[in-house]
């Protein structure tokens, strides 16, 4: 589904992404793990059309998706999260997540039947989904930062997507949040059977239920495979691991 | 949120307003029904300033060209052509739309302070143009004494036609911000890069709204030709821009009715203490710091605070997404 | 062949030369616009009342000084520190407070302040235009390519690469300007760092407080003073400001130049939409270089 090769990126001279290689298969969860730094967000915003590379390739369903702006590729299917929560803080839990399925609906540009109607099954549907119904009608700015962080997701599903990407969705949030928020995103893949690729600081969890896992550091992919893998390969355990134990 | 105070309650209270207005031209002396009406068209600039501003979070610095250029509109159809008077009304606001639509196409792809900026500049080159062309805007004294057809002219005819049309505009306002456009349009102004996350085509959206503002800015600049009878170039010279955003920031720019109630405050205000000093602006400027200070919502959105039972306790700006501030995002 | 018959090659070099010296003042009074736009993100609009006091203060301390010979240089002196002082008042009694809010609500307190300032000025000096001497040494005009050249404006010629040398001392070789340079970038880290932000910010503003005010001291015997002068100028230096790269200085100078050029042959060209080649000259490099000529640090 998503093919990523030798992709570079550079700010001022630094070079966040060096020489990046990822492949994403149609119903896989993958996870990119790297410290602090590796360059996992900005090869996020590579692939969701927020910067744009340097070098290299991005295939997105066999298509050079490069230079494409994140709306365009929003409507080929793929949704994101951000790291930072960004929603739409005045408004509703509910309205924020109806506000994606309207624009996923192609709506945006209707100026004359009222917005509150329009979506309302599909969007309590994914509230449901997402453990939120309870807080359908609270202002998302004033939500709990775990909360948020759901919410994020929520409105990624209203765009209905194939592929799904999170950046850190569990970063910032209690541990009992995280276990949630990992059953959902089990959940997603398992029932929805959704495309996920995921980054992730929590090294335990990823390799938990991540079908392959693809480790980073400073800007270069130095791995992709299954978890055993990855546990068993040397150079992993060098730069990475080991550092943790 | 847009109706404030009493939620979808204020419908009465808006009706009950109306009929006032209606009834008012019985009672009250022909002075005041002069200032109403140039309080309505005011408001109205100031409302749809507010449709990109409160609701956008767009930073349009220079809304008031799209007010001179639809009054311009309807005075120079008037005078320098015999199309019925109708053409000069209706095509007041589609001049002033498509101006919209070209200084849209050349700002929305900025952010924040550039696209005021560049605004600004689009607008004083045309302000600069219309000041200086005699031959045909009049140059800086403007066109006077165009006469109205008699439906419409005298003060209490006049006042009829501004009020219908402003509530008109008013209305489809309103019913625009409800719309899945208006909803995008909020959704702009609290975050644009989950918009354009969500496939959200930002810039083409900007542009629209912009569009729609304009429009709406020109038919309250043909009202204006309506109320006075004369169009000048300080209709589009920047500080009236500034002080409808004052008006905008008065009355609570996250109330629909906000820029209304603003435009009517400064408005009385100009009216009542010029009787008693020629200090005008010192006091204008002194409340507005006042208000930057103590009231950064607005009456309006102060009111509206004091009546929220939803989150008793907890205000949005202590949380940790201070919504108040309209969203400086490149995107 | 003479398709502008006013165009000769010594009136428009007159021309350029002109429109150079009044690039200086602009560049002088862009800068001061700039550095607080960059370091304190404030779109100062009270700039322009500034530089009005700045020309209005130079007045009166000219004209009390009236009989020796020095009363311009006097008020060339003293008036920037006044509006220095001025502007020291402003920062430390409200500007501080409002750091927090976003720049619309700044535009806006910046406003106010352009509406009292208007009336103060009226209160003042009242509402008639005033109008000063060139100093002494500077009357009359030297012979260039056959044209008479104002002696004055030959002396803001000189002025101008005088304070970009100045300015770039400034903010390249001293600790202020370094400090400065870093707080543009990133506030809290270099209040982490133990410098004491808001004295930097204070000082900054006086800075350019105090560079509003000497273009107003500067633009005095060139024009008349009167009320609306603010108005005309905060929307041109706002213009340089944004096409040479918001809170870059260099920016400014390039701005200033290419405003005041555009400007002054664009009378040449078109004696009635003169003023409007500078606008147009703001639209064509906007819209090649949305966010301006040179790095602007926002």
């Amino acid at each position: 589904m998503l093919q990523i090769k030798s992709l570079r990126k550079s700010f001022d001279g630094f070079q966040a992404v060096k020489d990046a290689n990822l492949s994403v298969n149609q119903g896989e969860v993958v996870a990119v793990i790297g410290p602090n730094g590796a360059g996992k967000t900005t090869l996020f915003n590579l692939v969701s059309g927020q910067l744009r590379p340097d070098a290299g390739s991005v295939l997105f369903k066999g298509e050079d998706i490069r230079g494409l702006s994140p709306y365009q590729l929003c409507r080929k299917g793929m949704s994101r999260s951000f790291q930072i929560v960004k929603i739409f803080s005045r408004m509703s839990v509910f309205e924020n997540v109806q506000t994606a399925v309207i624009s996923r609906m192609g709506k945006t540009s209707n100026f004359f039947t009222p917005a509150g109607g329009i979506a309302v099954k599909e969007t309590e549907r994914i509230l449901e989904a997402m453990g939120l119904s309870g807080k359908r009608d609270r202002i998302c700015g004033l939500l709990s930062h775990g909360d948020q962080k759901v919410l994020e997701m929520a409105i990624s599903l209203g765009s209905d997507p194939q592929l799904l990407i999170l950046d850190e969705p569990t970063a910032g949030m209690s541990s009992e949040e995280t276990a949630t928020t990992i059953d959902l995103m089990k959940r997603l893949s398992g029932e929805m059977g959704l495309t996920i690729l995921f980054c992730e600081h929590d090294v335990e969890l990823v390799f938990s239920f991540s079908d392959r896992i693809m480790v980073m550091q400073q800007g270069s992919t130095i791995i992709q495979g299954t978890p055993d893998q990855v546990r068993n390969d040397p150079q992993v355990k060098k730069a990475y691991l080991g550092g943790h134990d | 949120m847009i109706f404030g105070i009493f939620g979808k309650k204020s419908l009465p209270l808006v009706v009950l307003f109306l009929v006032g207005l209606i009834f008012m031209p019985y009672v009250a002396p022909r002075f005041y029904i002069y200032l109403v009406s140039a309080m309505l068209v005011t408001g109205l600039l100031a409302t749809s300033l507010n449709l990109v501003l409160g609701y956008g979070g767009m930073y349009q610095f220079h809304h008031a060209v799209f007010y001179g250029v639809g009054a311009y509109t309807t005075a120079l159809m008037l005078t320098k052509t015999s199309l019925p008077t109708w053409v000069a009304f209706v095509s007041a606001p589609l001049v002033a739309a498509f101006f919209g639509l070209v200084i849209g196409l050349i700002c929305a792809r900025l952010s924040s302070l550039h696209f005021g900026m560049l605004q600004i500049s689009l607008g004083s080159l045309l302000w600069v143009i219309v000041y200086r062309w005699y031959d045909f805007t009049g140059g800086d004294d403007g066109i006077h004494g165009i006469s109205m057809p008699a439906v419409i002219s005298g003060t209490t005819p006049a006042y009829y036609f501004i009020l219908a049309i402003t509530a008109l505009c008013l209305l489809l306002m309103f019913i625009v911000i409800k719309s899945p456009f208006g909803r995008i349009l909020q959704a702009l102004r609290d975050n644009p890069e989950r918009c354009a996350a969500i496939g959200v085509n930002v810039i083409r959206h900007r542009i629209l709204a912009l569009v729609v503002a304009a429009l709406f800015a020109g038919v309250a600049g043909s009202l204006f030709v309506t109320l006075e009878g004369s169009v000048f170039p300080d209709l589009l010279f920047w500080t009236l821009s500034l002080e409808i955003l004052i008006m905008c920031l008065l009355g609570g720019w996250f109330t629909f009715f906000g820029p209304m109630l603003g435009a009517c405050l400064i408005i009385s205000l100009r009216t009542f203490a010029g009787n008693y000093t020629e200090y005008l602006t010192l006091i204008l400027g002194l409340m507005m710091m006042l208000t930057i200070f103590f009231l950064p919502k607005g009456v309006l959105g102060f009111v509206n605070d004091l009546f929220r039972t939803r989150f008793p306790g907890q205000s949005l700006e202590e949380s940790s997404h201070a919504p108040d501030k309209i969203s400086t995002k490149i995107i | 062949m003479e398709l502008f018959p006013s165009l000769s090659f010594s009136v428009l070099c007159i021309q350029i030369l002109v429109g150079l010296s009044k690039a200086t003042i602009l560049f002088i009074v862009a800068s001061g616009l700039t550095l607080i736009l960059g370091v304190l993100r404030i779109p100062n609009l009270a700039h322009g009342s500034l530089y009005m006091i700045g020309a209005f203060t130079t007045y009166s301390i000219a004209t009390a000084f009236s009989q020796s010979n020095l009363g311009f240089w006097v008020a060339l002196l003293l008036a920037p520190l006044v509006v220095a002082l001025i502007g020291l008042i402003m920062e430390q009694g409200l500007f501080r407070f409002l750091y927090k809010r976003d720049h619309l609500m700044m535009l806006l307190f910046t406003f106010s302040f352009t509406l009292v300032f208007a009336d103060l000025v009226k209160l003042v000096w009242g509402s008639d235009y005033r109008s000063l001497a060139v100093p002494k040494i500077f009357q009359g005009s030297y012979l260039l390519l056959g044209m008479p050249f104002p002696r004055y404006n030959l002396f803001l010629l000189l002025l101008g690469p005088l304070f970009a040398a100045g300015l770039w001392y400034l903010t390249n070789r001293t600790l202020l300007g370094k400090i400065s340079r870093a707080a543009a970038v990133d506030r809290e880290m270099v209040g982490a760092v133990g410098v004491n932000v808001n004295l930097v910010y204070a000082a900054v503003f006086v800075l350019g407080c105090y560079l509003a005010g000497i273009g107003g001291a500067l633009v005095a015997p060139t024009q008349n003073i009167s009320q609306g002068m603010d108005h005309s100028i905060i929307i041109e230096i706002f213009l340089i400001v944004i096409i040479g790269g918001l809170g870059n200085v260099w920016g400014a100078l390039l701005g200033a130049v290419i405003f005041g050029l555009t400007d002054a042959i664009g009378i040449l060209v078109a004696p009635q939409f003169g003023i409007v080649f500078p606008y147009l000259a703001v639209i064509t490099v906007l819209t090649f270089r949305p966010k301006g000529l040179l790095k602007s640090i926002w």
